[in-house]
């Protein structure tokens, strides 16, 4: 197996509350997690399940109470390595209204590469390169407020893709998207793993965008409740559905034919395995 | 006998200019009261700029919105009073909280409709019972919540008006799958109680076709097709075309049908689903 | 309503303006409209019309468009025009009635004033008609650069314009959606006594303010995470370069200085009464 790109050694993060004398549940608690290199990983959890703050751990927006994050082996709490850790992992939150800096969507998505430093003939090679990735290249010239929710979203993740990370963490990229803007900027992130070979950690409530992954992590309460595979994961329905998770359609209506004793598979995920299944028990 | 109407009604923004937006083009549709009505189409298809005419926000271009039969422009008093008989909850309400308690923000809809100060108190309790928001959170102000709490209070701010029409602009966006549910458990329990329409717009076909009664489809300003959610979702192929897409559960049934056997396609819920395989099952003798 | 304000619009066309460097044109247009105001003849500022008829025909936006953008400024000219009427008192007495007394000075001053008023609006709008708003802060924040050595922080200025103009929009998008949210819970921002309407605004305000106070949270935590650190070591995608139309623009601004210097030294102070018998 490859190196991890981010490690979360026992991290444990809560929030300050606004009165002092109050002190807050842990957002996170005690969290150890391995993210390597290529890999493509969904985070599952329901609102308030920590999830959102694991993504600004990744890259140090936000500093572990005890415990180690470690970005290619940096310490995300040493602060000389700041930038190089932000350059490695990079972040898209959930607002894309809210992460896009700039009136044109070329200089937007420039806006990274030029706070690094890089030469200006090199951010055009990587201005174009990236909206050409997540399919916004004819939208260069356009005003990013004129655009809509999945093509913003799309010009924020192009934005981040300019600094050439190795690892992109997604904090629910598609919840404010309806199903055309959700399709196409899942596409885009696809493209990413797969072509460019960039780490993608998508946190999503989205059960059927979890499937597309190569590995989902389920948080619950603060911390990892199961890891594995995406057939591993929705084989065991009613652990998910009793943390206030929903599996994908396919998977419930396969575990109600099992409990009724018909004997399908246990691991059908996609339309297309459910119809065999159903299709063989059928044939005999 | 229809409850909330239109006629022809048609919307468009700057007229007169080159860059002239027909919203809107010639829609009729028809409510009948106490229905639970689903309007769906992708983003830009001009759903949100019709349930805005039906409270009276938007002045129709054209063509005419008939509340219980009466044209709600009629008369300035008849707007006002449309107001607050069709009441229209906006995507992401939480945004749009600002009083020091969520009690207060209940109470702001009542009190602009001028009822007396008992009449209110009764309506921000009743309103807070139908979302679940517990009497102890009344007293809180609204920016000390959860996410899934601050949408159900600002939805209560909509329900504490009783308005006769409850509309909902896609009222579970963002939300996981526990809080989606308690929503739209929300919209189907208001109904039960007042007997009052509900129409909510959404994007998500698996959800529409859990509730409602009736569906309406909109495509480029216009109504693409309106019935039950059976008569609806029969045209998978073509819905997927305009951007929507019917339930995972359904796509199973249309390739099974494909593969020759006997089931039916109109299958939008993993109950139904459940059934129809069973039958087949126990039909061929697979049954234990 | 706010939609309808053009000043300060950017008219997205190909043309030689739209191409000058953007800190040559704030120059030239810093420059034209000091002269409007140091012109003391009719000739002169006919000069000053001249290029402005110039500028704009180069420009390629319609006449139309760059005259409605006048429009707003009307009130303005006729206010100061009446008041350079009644005040100013020299050469012949046109009209004498009752309270009213009109000169044929104050009239051409008036005029003068009208004329210079309409230039600078007119400059003004050329300028944002032709430069988008990214490249106007672009320039200004290389015009001002040299005061970053001196301990002045022009970029952060230059990054909070920026940030500005591509707020501007999403937060009138925004007040339009809570006015329609707050109405439809029987909000009414329109009738009522000042304070009544003063208090209607609550409503929108409280979530106007802590909704922006969300967004500049995230978008703290976006920028963080392109490595934003205020701009020190920063590139630019496109730098700005002078081309030989910047060069040429320059020259062009430098005579017409010294043109209207020129002017102002032979033909001199218009004298009313001279041009008004001249003209009778």
């Amino acid at each position: 197996m490859s190196e991890p790109i981010i490690e979360f050694d026992n991290v444990t993060f809560r929030y300050q509350s606004d009165t002092e004398s109050e002190v807050l549940e842990a957002a996170v608690k005690n969290l150890s997690l391995k993210i390597y290199e290529g890999e493509f990983v969904a985070v599952l959890g329901h609102n308030g399940s920590g999830k959102s703050t694991l993504a600004k751990l990744a890259n140090g927006l936000l500093l572990p109470e005890s415990g180690k994050v470690l970005v290619d082996s940096m310490d995300t709490a040493c602060e000389q390595d700041d930038i190089k850790i932000k350059q490695t992992v990079g972040v898209v939150f959930q607002n894309p209204d809210n992460q896009i800096v700039s009136t044109i969507v070329e200089e937007d998505v420039a806006f990274g590469p030029e706070n690094l430093g890089i030469e200006p003939s090199e951010i055009r090679r990587r201005v174009d390169e990236s909206l050409k990735i997540v399919g916004m290249y004819n939208y260069r010239k356009h005003e990013p407020h004129k655009l809509s929710g999945g093509q913003k979203q799309r010009v924020a993740i192009a934005g981040i893709i300019a600094m050439e990370p190795r690892c992109i963490v997604l904090d629910e990229p598609t919840a404010m998207l309806d199903p055309v803007g959700r399709r196409d900027v899942m596409a885009a992130i696809k493209r990413l793993n797969s072509e460019l070979g960039i780490t993608v950690v998508y946190i999503t409530h989205y059960m059927e965008e979890a499937c597309e992954a190569d590995r989902i992590v389920v948080m619950d309460d603060a911390s990892v409740i199961m890891d594995g595979t995406p057939r591993e994961i929705f084989s065991d329905t009613e652990k998910i559905r009793s943390i206030g998770l929903d599996v994908p359609q396919t998977c419930r209506l396969a575990q109600m034919l099992r409990q009724s004793s018909i004997e399908l598979e246990n691991d059908l995920l996609s339309i297309d395995e459910l119809v065999n299944g159903i299709d063989k028990l059928l044939k005999g | 006998m229809s409850h909330i109407k239109t006629e022809n009604l048609t919307y468009t923004y700057s007229a007169g200019t080159p860059f002239k937006i027909t919203a809107l083009d010639n829609v009729n549709i028809d409510i009948e009261k106490g229905e639970l009505v689903a309007v769906i189409g992708h983003t830009g298809s001009g759903k949100s700029t019709l349930v805005q005419h039906l409270n009276g926000l938007l002045k129709p271009s054209s063509g005419r919105v008939l509340l219980d039969g009466e044209d709600i422009w009629s008369s300035k008093e008849k707007v006002r009073s449309t107001r607050f008989r069709v009441g229209l909850c906006f995507q992401y309400p939480e945004y749009q909280l600002f009083e020091s308690t969520v009690y207060k923000d209940i109470a702001f809809g009542p009190s602009n409709m001028g009822l007396s100060e008992a009449e209110i108190d009764e309506r921000v309790r009743r309103a807070a019972k139908y979302v679940g928001i517990p009497d102890e959170m009344l007293g809180k102000s609204p920016f000390d919540l959860s996410g899934g709490e601050k949408r159900r209070v600002a939805i209560a701010g909509v329900i504490s008006m009783e308005p006769e029409v409850l509309i909902l602009d896609e009222p579970t966006s963002g939300l996981d799958p526990a809080g989606r549910e308690q929503i739209l458990a929300i919209l189907k329990n208001y109904r039960k109680m007042t007997g009052n329409t509900v129409i909510v717009v959404s994007h998500s076909m698996d959800d529409v076709a859990r509730f409602a009664t009736k569906v309406i489809v909109m495509n480029d300003s216009r109504v693409e097709d309106s019935g039950t959610v059976d008569e609806v979702y029969e045209n998978s192929a073509h819905l997927s075309e305009i951007g929507l897409s019917v339930p995972q559960v359904t796509e199973v049934f249309i390739k099974l049908k494909k593969l020759g056997y006997p089931v039916s396609e109109k299958i939008y819920t993993v109950e139904q689903g459940y059934s129809e395989l069973m039958r087949l099952f126990s039909e061929r003798g697979l049954l234990k | 309503m706010i939609k309808d304000i053009t000043i300060g619009q950017y008219f997205p066309l190909d043309s030689v303006l739209h191409r000058l460097d953007p800190r040559v044109k704030l120059l030239a247009a810093t420059v034209f409209i000091i002269m409007t105001f140091a012109v003391n003849n009719f000739v002169g500022l006919l000069l000053c019309f001249a290029v402005a008829a110039a500028v704009i025909a180069c420009s390629k936006v319609p006449l139309k468009t760059v005259l409605k953008g006048l429009r707003p400024i009307f009130l303005i000219v006729v206010i100061t025009s009446l008041l350079q009427i009644a005040y100013v008192k020299s050469g012949i007495v046109l009209v004498d009635f009752w309270k009213i007394k009109i000169t044929s000075g104050g009239l051409l001053t008036a005029l003068f004033m009208a004329l210079r008023i309409a230039l600078l609006i007119l400059m003004s709008t050329m300028l944002t008609y032709t430069t988008s708003p990214t490249a106007l802060t672009n320039g200004l924040d290389r015009i001002f650069a040299p005061f970053n050595k001196i301990g002045i922080d022009f970029h952060t200025i230059t990054m909070i314009m920026t940030i500005a103009l591509r707020f501007i929009p999403t937060l009138i998008e925004e007040v339009d959606k809570i006015m329609s949210a707050q109405k439809s819970r029987g909000a009414d921002f329109e009738s009522g006594s000042l304070i009544k309407r003063a208090k209607a605004l609550i409503p929108l305000f409280i979530p106007l303010l802590f909704n922006s106070i969300r967004r500049a949270y995230e978008l703290a935590n976006a920028m963080t995470c392109r490595c934003y650190n205020g701009g020190k070591g920063k590139t630019t995608m496109n730098a700005l370069k002078f081309s030989g139309g910047d060069y040429l623009s320059v020259a062009l601004t430098a005579a017409f200085v010294a043109s209207v210097v020129l002017l102002n030294i032979f033909c001199g102070e218009y004298n009313a009464e001279f041009t008004f018998n001249a003209a009778v």
